[in-house]
């Protein structure tokens, strides 16, 4: 038997899964990343706030920045569908789905968990899920 | 010429490297006055942190830490973006750098799920307090609060004595209750090592406490992740370091979205950082055979003893 399979008899099933998702997420979300900022920067298409001015006022507390410039943040970005064809707004679409990527991760964990009959993780992973969804969801601040 | 006398002479060249970077860089980047920041080019700042948080990239890997606690203390330090943007971006690279490492880390066994997500589940929570109790306070006392953190962090890495895997009697009962235990295989000695852990209870109290200040500060917590799982709770060294990437994953990644909510996420400086970083991180790996890991260790933590003084002075105003 090979060492690599030696390995995987010894690891459980759901954190398979959970690798294999995490990877997934991850290369789709360097790629977003880097296709964001380029879009971003280069202005490929048009920005709700002009990059000149965040570099004029990011000596600024965020709250300052945001009461000057009026810069929309969390989920009121995509307040319409028009604003997803704004550089900005993709390039932070593109954090967003970062900070997503271990919310799927989990989601498949807490299934994964539930087929195997371990209702504790299943109840730790869930619980987690709920925690990031709540964060996530702008409710706490 | 030997190897050794090899490793000693590039150790040399990234000293001078390091050291020069961070005396010199002051120089042109630091002391950054409103005015001054706005004659420059927003596209020079974008290239120097992209460069900056590079050769943080390489140094962190060198050093065994994480490349989130040196970016906030020693941007902040040097560049004139305000510290929420810093420590907005800082939670950022931190997550994105456990994200690419987890996978293979995963597969190995050497993260370990069962271990990682209770102790996650309590840090998410105190993360997001600490993140809404950071961006609540005056810039100054973060500033200075930060300044405190960092000379700990620096002390702590020069007394700490990891343990490769330590010797552990009993496990505790409410280890077992959670089902944490695991084997790896340990490729240096073509072996399997079990391992299993106690201290439970301080342990999550502890990631609870670690969760709050990686939210406060928008830092990584690698750095007092893996004392606790290796020293306190017993976990071998490569499962504590692996598995402190995945909580790092998930506290990082419910303190940022308290970050982006304050609008304290902004991609123009968060993802030339997170690239820096990444892809000094892959270089930096590629290094780690070639290089005197004791002295890089040494020079971090000298960039941490100088960060960790300026923002000191920055935040009582000197």
């Amino acid at each position: 038997m090979s060492d690599k399979e030696k390995i995987s008899q010894n690891i459980d099933k759901v954190q398979l899964v959970y690798a294999r998702v995490l990877e997934m997420v991850s290369y789709v979300g360097i790629a977003f990343l880097a296709a964001g900022y380029l879009v971003y920067v280069l202005q490929l298409l048009p920005l709700s706030v002009p990059i000149d001015a965040i570099a004029g006022n990011w000596h600024l507390k965020a709250s300052e920045m945001q009461q000057k410039l009026h810069t929309p943040a969390g989920w009121s970005i995509v307040s319409s569908p028009a604003e997803l064809f704004k550089g900005d707004v993709v390039s932070n679409l593109s954090i967003y789905y970062l900070a997503m990527a271990t919310l799927a991760c989990l989601g498949f964990a807490s299934v994964t968990f539930y087929r195997e009959k371990n209702y504790l993780y299943t109840t730790i992973a869930v619980l987690q899920v709920v925690v990031l969804l709540v964060a996530a969801s702008g409710l706490i601040q | 010429m030997s190897s050794a006398t090899r490793k000693i002479l590039v150790s040399c060249a990234a000293t001078s490297g390091a050291l020069a970077f961070l005396f010199i860089a002051p120089n042109i980047v630091c002391a950054v006055p409103p005015h001054v920041a706005e004659q420059t080019a927003w596209w020079v700042w974008m290239i120097l942190l992209f460069a900056f948080s590079f050769v943080l990239g390489i140094f962190s890997v060198l050093a065994g830490v994480g490349g989130g606690v040196l970016f906030v203390p020693i941007v902040s330090g040097f560049f004139p973006f305000h510290l929420d943007f810093i420590r907005g971006a800082g939670l950022l690279v931190a997550l994105s750098g456990a994200l690419s490492a987890g996978p293979p880390l995963m597969r190995k066994g050497l993260a370990d799920l069962k271990l990682g997500l209770p102790m996650a589940l309590v840090g998410s929570i105190s993360s997001i307090a600490g993140a809404l109790a950071g961006l609540a306070m005056p810039a100054n006392v973060v500033q200075l609060l930060l300044g405190v953190a960092i000379m700990f962090i620096a002390a702590l890495m020069i007394k700490s004595r990891a343990y490769g895997t330590p010797d552990l009697k009993e496990p505790d009962a409410l280890s077992k209750m959670l089902q944490i235990s695991g084997i790896y295989h340990e490729e240096s000695t073509k072996s399997d090592v079990s391992w299993q852990i106690h201290r439970t209870p301080l342990g999550l109290f502890l990631f609870m406490i670690i969760g709050f200040i990686g939210g406060m500060f928008g830092m990584g917590a690698g750095w007092a992740n893996v004392p606790v799982f290796n020293m306190l709770m017993g976990v071998p060294l490569k499962v504590a370091v692996a598995t402190s990437g995945l909580v790092l994953s998930i506290n990082g990644a419910a303190a940022a979205w308290v970050y982006i909510f304050k609008g304290a996420v902004v991609p123009l400086i968060a993802v030339p950082a997170i690239g820096g970083i990444m892809l000094g991180s892959k270089i930096g790996a590629k290094l780690l055979t070639k290089v005197n890991t004791r002295s890089v260790r040494m020079i971090v933590i000298v960039m941490l003893v100088v960060a960790g003084l300026r923002s000191l002075l920055k935040g009582l105003g000197i």
